[in-house]
Parts: structure tokens; sequence; C-alpha cells
């Protein structure tokens, strides 16, 4: 993407006022984007994304540049000027890239660009036939189908020199059902890092009825009772509680500041033994997989909590620089435009002992969240919510009916200690996850569990 | 790079696939710093931008776009969007502007962004980490210090004589501190938006931070019940930007507002006026022009209580046969013409902050709250927030609340506000810059013990 002579000169310019590391980042990136609304077309775009990131570390600040212009005297340029915020003096600087990356984790079959895009339309308007046909109370659809193909470059003055290509495939139906003025929303959008071979694995007519299905459940639902109550969180998309609650507490940008609530805790206790969470950006074609990180580090398997105790921390280069730490290959960002830091890939909660049959029928009393919506969270006070987008009350050990409209919050330290029941049937869904590097693709996972006590916030009322 | 004729390049070469095309092209320099334990430990700087082009072929509109700005990059735009064209089925008409017949001139207070050297800027913002630091032993950590400033430049050229320009600039400057007691960890974070360094005080900022965290020390959850609720003034923007799509006639046609059908009708409390002001001289999104080309308009949506218009672009104007509002806006170049206001608030009342909070035996204050993006549906109006804030009783400040959900259907909250301070702050959001006082709900639902 960018001649090794270019790529050594613009490092040298880098660090020409001192430093002890520079990098340099190429993207090239190509995304298509349709939007279909109540049957037709409306949106149809398609471009190309373009542009450099330099980044230089002089003990533990960095200073980050970038740019569009790729010519290799703009390059030089804008290293001087990112390199004039330093006021030592440089050093010789010697590189020896040593190419890196040959494994292939997310092997692509048909690239998306080789196919006709009346193909994708076609796959559109046959998910919007199923979701409007599905029942008379839907009334409005939307489908949206994503590509992109992302082409990165990473070398740096240690020496990395690695290219990775990222293509991913989304496809995402929003039903909504509407009742005597009301509107119910359901949502249900699937993804992989697969080309439109992604199309052979999921069936879009699923897709859209499990969104109409949804909405369909909330438009008869009545509003969710509040209080504290045991909730059962369902698999897939379930695992934005861990994502939320703990996930990003984990992160090296917050544990190396001190900030997160779990810093310093590494060989604590720090949930219930039933819970085992791992982030794992090694999946074969999973959303949130690449073969390296952002900062050229292959991805790894990692173990972040074992039996409940605390293993490990999700750790990029700069912050474990501070933390006197080895990346992870965690080191994440959503464009040349951002600069990396760590975060998450696919995060999940290791498969227990029960079935969900079995969690369900040994509640008395509670909700059953078998969908969720998105969340956020504090890190330094672990605090975070969440919006169940389909949920149930259960009593007696039965599902009794679907409650619409509730919302989780709770505090990381303590929820993970509560969960007393973790289930056999493991899955995963997919995310885009927004922090301090940018939006980026993220799995999350978990089997189904439950939560012995967690603050419900509905519209009912007390139960 | 000459973007002039790059672009007329594009416009000349295109006209041979198009009836009449428009260039698109944002260019943005931001600078970046944040600063922690005493030394600047992230400084950012960059000048980047995209082109987006937008054509007409047989009635549809076909959008491509290239942050590449160069004579290669010419084909390949002309070639997406012709293409992405062909597959558009929708039957709204779109059309490219020739312009309105004058745009009112923006009379924006000058910054001085760009004079005040970066060691000014590093200098403030160690200061404010180390006042905020100092100010109380309980202040443990600063989470987040850091400056950014923006300038943006937009250019709209078509084959129809548009040809505008205009620039924009402003920084923010935000603190976020942890006050620890124990275990018991508490954030309190204070921002500054503006274009003039002159206007900032890290002191004032670093108390308002620092106040916030360690009054939050040992808050609880209330009782779950229904309360009477105010909602801080820049709490109240963040809800009222989140669903903000209401107002969209976009969303309207196409039967994804409650709002449809209701042009004349009370939507809101008499005392609620809403208004979108393109021409403030202090609005961080003042404006002459829209993304289209359109000129922009002073309007009142919300007239105390009753909805006066929905927010159109050219193409939802045309499917309602009215005249575009002036609202075509377009988050990027990356993206296609949608709705979105450019400075809009809430009209402030007569009451102070203690005005509100005396009005109320027992209640809830809130200052802040989480999950904007989740835990609400645009569409039937329903929220459930988590939320932190203080207990009010007997008219006064009690004690630190969190830990609790506010429930309710935004729709309702609008027809519940009973009053409205006098305390107008603006924040920027995706609905534009966007001001509201503090303000005064009936009742919610409060999940908390």
């Amino acid at each position: 993407m960018l001649n090794q002579k270019v790529i050594e000169r613009v490092l040298c310019a880098a660090l020409s006022n001192g430093g002890d590391f520079a990098e340099i980042f190429v993207e090239d990136k190509l995304s298509t984007n349709i939007k279909l609304v109540g049957g037709i077309i409306e949106n149809n775009i398609s471009g190309r994304e373009y542009g450099v990131g330099i980044r230089i570390f002089n003990g533990f600040n960095c200073i980050y540049a970038y740019t569009n212009d790729s010519s290799e005297e703009n390059l030089i340029k804008v290293a001087k000027e990112a390199a004039a915020a330093l006021k030592s003096t440089s050093s010789d600087l010697t590189l020896n890239f040593l190419k890196g990356n040959d494994r292939d984790i997310n092997p692509i079959k048909i690239l998306p660009s080789t196919v006709e895009k009346n193909k994708k339309v076609d796959l559109m308007k046959k998910a919007y036939e199923v979701a409007k046909n599905y029942d008379p109370c839907i009334t409005q659809v939307t489908v949206s189908y994503l590509d992109e193909d992302q082409k990165i470059l990473v070398a740096n003055t240690e020496g990395v020199l690695a290219e990775d290509r990222r293509v991913r495939t989304r496809f995402s139906v929003s039903s909504v059902a509407a009742k005597n003025g009301e509107m119910q929303q359901g949502f249900y959008a699937p993804g992989a890092s697969m080309g439109f071979e992604f199309f052979e694995k999921i069936n879009v007519e699923d897709v859209a009825r499990e969104a109409s299905r949804i909405a369909k459940t909330m438009i008869d639902a009545e509003y969710c009772p509040s209080g504290v109550m045991p909730v059962i969180m369902d698999n897939e998309f379930g695992g934005v509680l861990f994502h939320e609650a703990c996930g990003h507490g984990l992160e090296a940008a917050f544990v190396s500041k001190g900030t997160s609530v779990f810093a310093n805790k590494l060989g604590q206790m720090v949930a219930s033994p039933l819970v085992t969470a791992i982030d794992d950006g090694t999946i074969p074609n999973g959303w949130g997989s690449t073969n390296i990180d952002d900062e050229g580090t292959p991805t790894q398997k990692n173990i972040l909590i074992e039996n409940g105790i605390l293993k490990s921390y999700l750790v990029d280069k700069l912050n474990g620089k501070r933390m006197g730490m080895k990346s992870t290959g965690s080191g994440r960002r959503q464009s040349y435009k951002f600069a990396p830091t760590s975060r998450m890939n696919n995060t999940y909660i290791a498969a227990g002992n029960s079935t969900l049959d079995e969690i369900i029928a040994n509640t008395e009393w509670g909700l059953y969240a078998k969908k969720l919506g998105g969340g956020s969270v504090n890190p330094a006070t672990g605090d975070f919510n969440f919006a169940v987008m389909e949920g149930y009350l259960v009593q007696n050990g039965k599902i009794v009916k679907p409650v619409r409209g509730a919302t989780l919050i709770g505090n990381g330290l303590k929820v993970l200690e509560l969960i007393d029941m973790v289930g056999k049937e493991l899955a995963l869904g997919q995310g885009m996850c927004g922090a301090e590097s940018g939006l980026i693709p993220a799995n999350v996972g978990q089997p189904p569990l439950r939560i012995k006590a967690l603050t419900v916030g509905g519209r009912k009322g007390d139960k | 790079m000459d973007y002039r004729n790059l672009t007329q390049e594009i416009l000349s070469r295109g006209k041979e696939k198009f009836e009449d095309l428009e260039v698109y092209i944002q260019n943005n320099k931001q600078v970046e710093i944040n600063v922690f334990n005493g030394e600047v430990n992230k400084y950012s700087i960059s000048e980047s931008g995209g082109l987006s082009l937008r054509g007409i072929s047989n009635g549809k509109m076909g959008y491509s776009y290239t942050e590449k700005l160069d004579e290669s990059s010419i084909d390949m735009l002309i070639n997406d969007a012709y293409e992405n064209s062909k597959y558009i089925d929708s039957p709204d008409e779109e059309i490219i502007f020739e312009g309105s017949d004058e745009y009112k001139e923006i009379k924006r207070r000058e910054g001085n962004l760009s004079s005040v050297p970066a060691e000014k800027k590093i200098e403030f913002l160690l200061n404010l980490e180390r006042e905020a630091l100092a100010l109380d032993k309980r202040i443990f950590a600063v989470q987040y210090c850091g400056y950014e400033e923006f300038h943006t430049e937009r250019y709209i050229m078509n084959t129809k004589g548009i040809d505008l320009s205009d620039k924009i600039s402003g920084a923010a400057i935000y603190i976020s501190v942890i006050a620890k007691d124990g275990e018991d960890n508490k954030t309190g974070m204070s921002i500054r938006i503006f274009n003039d360094f002159n206007e900032v005080d890290y002191k004032e900022m670093a108390k308002e931070a620092v106040d916030e965290a360690i009054s939050m020390l040992g808050a609880t959850p209330v009782k779950s019940g229904s309360y009477p609720i105010i909602f801080k003034n820049l709490v109240f923007a963040d809800i009222l930007s989140a669903f903000g799509s209401i107002f969209d006639a976009d969303q309207v046609q196409k039967g994804l507002s409650l709002l449809k059908d209701k042009i004349g009708s009370v939507v809101a409390s008499d005392l609620f006026t809403l208004v979108e002001d393109p021409f403030m001289e202090d609005g961080f999104n003042s404006r002459s022009f829209d993304d289209e080309g359109h000129k922009t308009i002073f309007k009142k949506i919300i007239d105390k209580g009753e909805l006066k218009t929905y927010l159109y672009n050219l193409k939802t104007a045309i499917k309602d046969g009215v005249e575009s509002t002036g609202n075509g806006y377009r988050s990027s170049y990356k993206s296609s013409v949608t709705v979105a206001p450019t400075n809009v608030y809430i009209e402030k009342g007569d009451k102070t902050l203690e005005d509100l909070i005396s009005s109320i035996d027992k209640g809830i204050y809130i200052i802040n709250v989480a999950g904007l993006h989740s835990g609400l549906n645009q569409v039937s109006g329903d929220y459930s927030l988590s939320a932190y804030g203080y207990e009010i009783e007997n008219g006064k400040i009690k004690r630190p609340v969190n830990q609790i959900t506010i429930a309710g259907n935004f729709f309702e909250t609008l027809m519940d506000i009973e009053a409205i301070g006098n305390d107008l702050r603006f924040n920027m959001s995706s609905f534009g810059y966007i001001g509201s006082p503090s303000i005064k709900v009936k009742k919610l639902s409060v999940s908390g013990e």
C-alpha cells in the first residue's frame, strides 16, 4: 500500500525530534450502504475512505496526526509537524522490518465488489416482503445492507510491517408494529467478517421474521414493572451485559490510569466462580475478528476471568507500556482518523452447566430478557445500563407474559458476583462498540444466565 | 489541493451521464490535546476531508464519495454514483437546487482559537487538572482532561449554478474527575464550548466538576415509585436531541413519528416553545445555507405547546407540497442528505433553578442520564434511562441519589412540563447545537430500591 522506502523515511522524520517509537497506519476502505424503506430502495451510497495516521510515543505520551494525502512529500511534512510537538534530540534509527501476518483467520470466498448490486437489492426486497407480511400490525419495515473492504498497513520503528484485509458484511431488518396509536420496534442485524458468502450462512427471511416477531410481541406487551428482581438474560446479544458491565472496565485505557474499578485486581476474585469470560480476536470469520490488531500485533484469545478470578486485561501498546505489560493484540481503531487504544474483539462468557429451561423453571418471580438493545457504562464507577428490547415476566418457573420498555442498571463489580446460574447454550451477537478510538465492530456473547438481583426500570411502578 | 478545478472537472465530465449533478466538499482541521498527571499524554493534529458527488439520472439520485482527492478518483466517483442511481426506486422526486433568491448574512462572533498558541492551550489544561486535584483530597484522579478544536469548511457547487462555501470554527474543553471515599467512586464533569479562549475559566470548570463528584459520594437509590422530576438544563437538552427525529418530515412521512397529522395541534405544555435560529451570534451551527444550498430560516417548531412545522429538506418538502425549511443536512460527505436543525433551543422561562426545587415537596433533581442511545424508542416515545441526581424534600436538596432509572413517554413528558427555568444552556448534539433550560415535569416512574 506504501513503498517500504517511503515508510522508512516517514518513520525517521517522525522521530527527528526524539521520541522512542513511531508508527504509520495506512487505510484504504471501500464501503457500500444500501437502505430500503417501505419496499423501495431509498438510499444507495458507495465510496472510498483513504488516509494515513502517524503516531509517535515519547515516554507515555502520544502524538497523533493524520491526512488524506499520501504523497511522500506530504507524509514527511505531516510527520515533521507531529515531531515538532517534541523538543528532545533525535537518536540514530536503524529499521529492520519483519514482515508479519501470514495467517488468514477470516477467509473470504466472494468479495462483495464482485457481486452485482441487484443481487444485494434482491435479498433486501425478499426480506422486506417477509417482514411486512409477517402480521397486519407491521406497518413499516426498513432493511439495510452494508459491506466493506478495508485494507490496512501498519509499520513501526520496532520493525513491524504488516498488512491486513478486513471484509465485512452486515444485514439488518427493523420492523415497526403499530396498534391504537402506539408503535414498537423490533430489530435484528447479523453480521460477519465474510464476503457475500455470508448469505449462504444466514437466511435473510429468518432475519426478517425475527425483527417482525419482536415488534409484534412488544406491541401486545404491557409495561414492565420496576424494582429489584432476578433477571434471566438470554444468549447472543445478551452478552452486552458483560461487555458493558465489565469488558470496558478491563480495557487498559482505563486500567493503566487507575481509573477503572478493575485496576489492581489481577488474581482477585471479581465474579461468581461460575463465570469465565474470554475475549477472542481469532474466531474464524467473527464480526470482531482480525488477523492483526490496528497496531500490527496478531490478535489472540485472552482469558479475562477464569472461574471468577481476574486473569488479564485488554492491552494495547501505549497503555501496556504504562502498565509494564505486553499487548494482548487489542489495539483497535475505527479508521486512520483515530489513534488506537485497547478495545474488545469478540467477548463472551463461557458456557456453563444449566439449560435455559432449567433456569426459568428455577425462578419464582423475575424478568426474562430475551433480547437486549444497547447499553453503556461509566468505567470509573462501574455503573452500567442497558435496554431490554424483548422481555417477559417469569412467575412460578414459567414465562407468563411479554413486557416492554425495561432498562437494566447495576454496577459491574457487583453484578458479576450475583450471577447464580449459567446455561449451556452459548451464542454470539453482533454490535458496534463506540469509545475513544471510534466505532468498531465487536461480538458480544454468553449462554443464558441468571442474575440474582438487578434493578429493572420500567414504567409500571412497583410489582 | 485545488478544489475548484477538481470540482469543475467532475461536473463537466459527469454531465455526460447525469442531467444534473452536485459536488459537496468538507474539509476539517482538528486539534486534540489530552493531559494526564501533569503531562500532555495525547496531542493530535489533522487535516482531512472528503468529496461527495450526487447526480440525477432518469429522475433518480445516485451518491458516491471519496477521501482520495485527485484526478484518479474522478471516473470512479461518476461511475459509482451513476451505477447507484439505477437501483433507486423511490418514487419521490429529488432535485439539484438552483439556489435561494437571497442568503442572510451570518454575524457570528469571531473567535481567536487559531491565534492562541498550543502552549497556552496546554497550560490551560494543566492548570485545570491541577486545580481539580487540589480542590478536595477525595478527588483521586482526573479521568479525562482535554481540548478539541475544529475548523470545518464546506463547499457546494452544482450544475444549476450554486457555488457556496462557508467555515465554522469552535472548541471544547472538558474535564471528568473521580472522587473516592472507601470503595465508593463517583464522577463529576464540566464542559465548555466556545470560540474565544478568554471566555473560559479553569477554576470555574474545576470547581463544577469537583463539586458534582463530591456531592454524589454516598449516593443510594430512592424507593421505587412516581416522583416529580427536575431535569438539569443540559440533561433535558440531551434527551430532546435523542428524540429530535420526531420533528423530521422524513420520519413523519414514513409513519415513524407520532407527530404525524399533528400540525396545529397541542403537543406540549403551553409553557413550551421550541425555536430554531440559524442566525445566532454565538451559535455553533449558525449558517446561512443548508447542505443542499437552500437558505436557512428562523422558525418556531413548537409555539406555546402548538406544533407549527416539521423540519424539511428539498425532497421531503416536494413530497408534502411545501417549501424546504432549510434543514437539508449531511452528517458528512459519506452520507446522503437527511434532515436536521442548525441551532435549536427551548425558550427559557422565568424561574430560577432554586424556584423549581423549592416548588417540590418530594421529588428528584436529575443531573445526569445514561443510555440515551439504547434506552429510548424514538418511534413510540418510550424511554427508560439510568440516572443520578439529588433527592428533594420540602423544597430543599436532601441527599445524592444514584442507581435509579426514570421511565416515561417523551410525548407525555412534553405535555407534563409544569415549569421552565431561566438557565438556558447549550451543547453540541446530533440534533444540532441544542439548548435547554432546567425543566420540571409533573411525574415520572422511578425505579430504585
